[in-house]
């Protein structure tokens, strides 16, 4: 049994994904988190300077989705074989393209450019990055609720949690889309998930 | 045998990794390739109406990303056990981190702001992120040229095609990196890459 640390911000953000599938996998591991002042004088403990970070007996990962990637196949959260782990990665790729256009929203300094950034986010670039997200669903979905092969993978992980922090910035940003409001209500009545969410730190993002 | 096509514009862009994978595992796959003035008949066939993607027996797959990571480990390129295949990822998403500040730097129209995105970019920021791939190369390299574990993965064929863009440029842009330049050369160097380089299409990017 390898020994898991991961390091991050004590926040949800990019590290969240990693922490479910620790969860619906229900296995252990080292939940480290640096409040922002904190944070400096572990930065040149990590290869790239940045986190997440995941230490697997010793040896340390940077980047996000290679993290979660790992443990996902790890524990059985990716895929059944490799071309569906390809459609995972695809769906994967097609939500961190929505965040990729969310976070220039996020990092505008003006507050009135930044209002306008987010108004132009949540009407235009979301529900196209959605659309494209159910046509994903239905097309490797198998007719079922998960994004692939009728079985939860780390593709509605993903999802799950960057929906939580969009509905919760704008409560109605799914209401077009059903098929995601099922596929996240169905991850969250997992058992190890909900139980998981109920009990895990209160974090805005 | 499962039947590959593979489609994009007629450059090298985010598609030349996978074809770059595919020449390196000496498989076969239908390469099609359209000028600008064909694509917009094509793209509702497309699940996201983007290129590239690959179509294998029949069910098609978007990003360039999940494209590449797959042939990868169809053709054993990507990292013999699940932690160096994280490895891989991890440079990959660096690989990507890299480019991403380069795209606007090629599209912005006014000469002048153009001129003076891509000096920052050269400058300042590209330089970070290849001191970034270094680190990786040096940390999971094994004391070898590649960058993960001693053997060619995609992440060295992916940093191979990007480093053309950027070269293409700034030709001195890689320097200050002797591991990067060595790095490239090793790919260069081997037999079937060294056939496809001289025979593939030229293009503009």
């Amino acid at each position: 049994m390898p020994s898991y640390k991961l390091s991050y911000f004590n926040l949800r953000g990019f590290a969240e994904v990693s922490r479910l599938i620790f969860a619906a996998a229900g296995e252990k591991y080292e939940d480290v988190r640096y409040e922002r002042d904190q944070w400096p004088a572990h930065k040149d403990e990590m290869p790239l300077g940045q986190m997440p970070v995941l230490e697997v007996d010793g040896v340390k990962l940077p980047q996000s989705a290679a993290i979660a990637r790992f443990l996902a196949k790890q524990f059985h959260l990716a895929g059944k074989d490799n071309f569906e782990q390809a459609q995972v990665d695809a769906v994967v790729d097609t939500i961190y393209d929505l965040l990729k256009a969310f976070i220039p929203s996020r990092r505008e300094q003006d507050e009135a450019k930044k209002e306008e950034l987010t108004k132009k986010f949540f009407g235009e670039e979301l529900p196209k990055h959605l659309q494209n997200l159910e046509t994903l669903g239905k097309l490797y979905g198998n007719g079922g609720h998960f994004f692939v092969g009728n079985q939860l993978t780390w593709a509605d992980l993903l999802f799950q949690n960057f929906a939580e922090t969009f509905v919760g910035m704008n409560a109605d940003c799914l209401n077009n889309f059903p098929w995601l409001q099922k596929n996240r209500a169905e991850v969250e009545k997992q058992p190890r998930i909900a139980e998981y969410l109920k009990n895990r730190p209160k974090t805005e993002i």
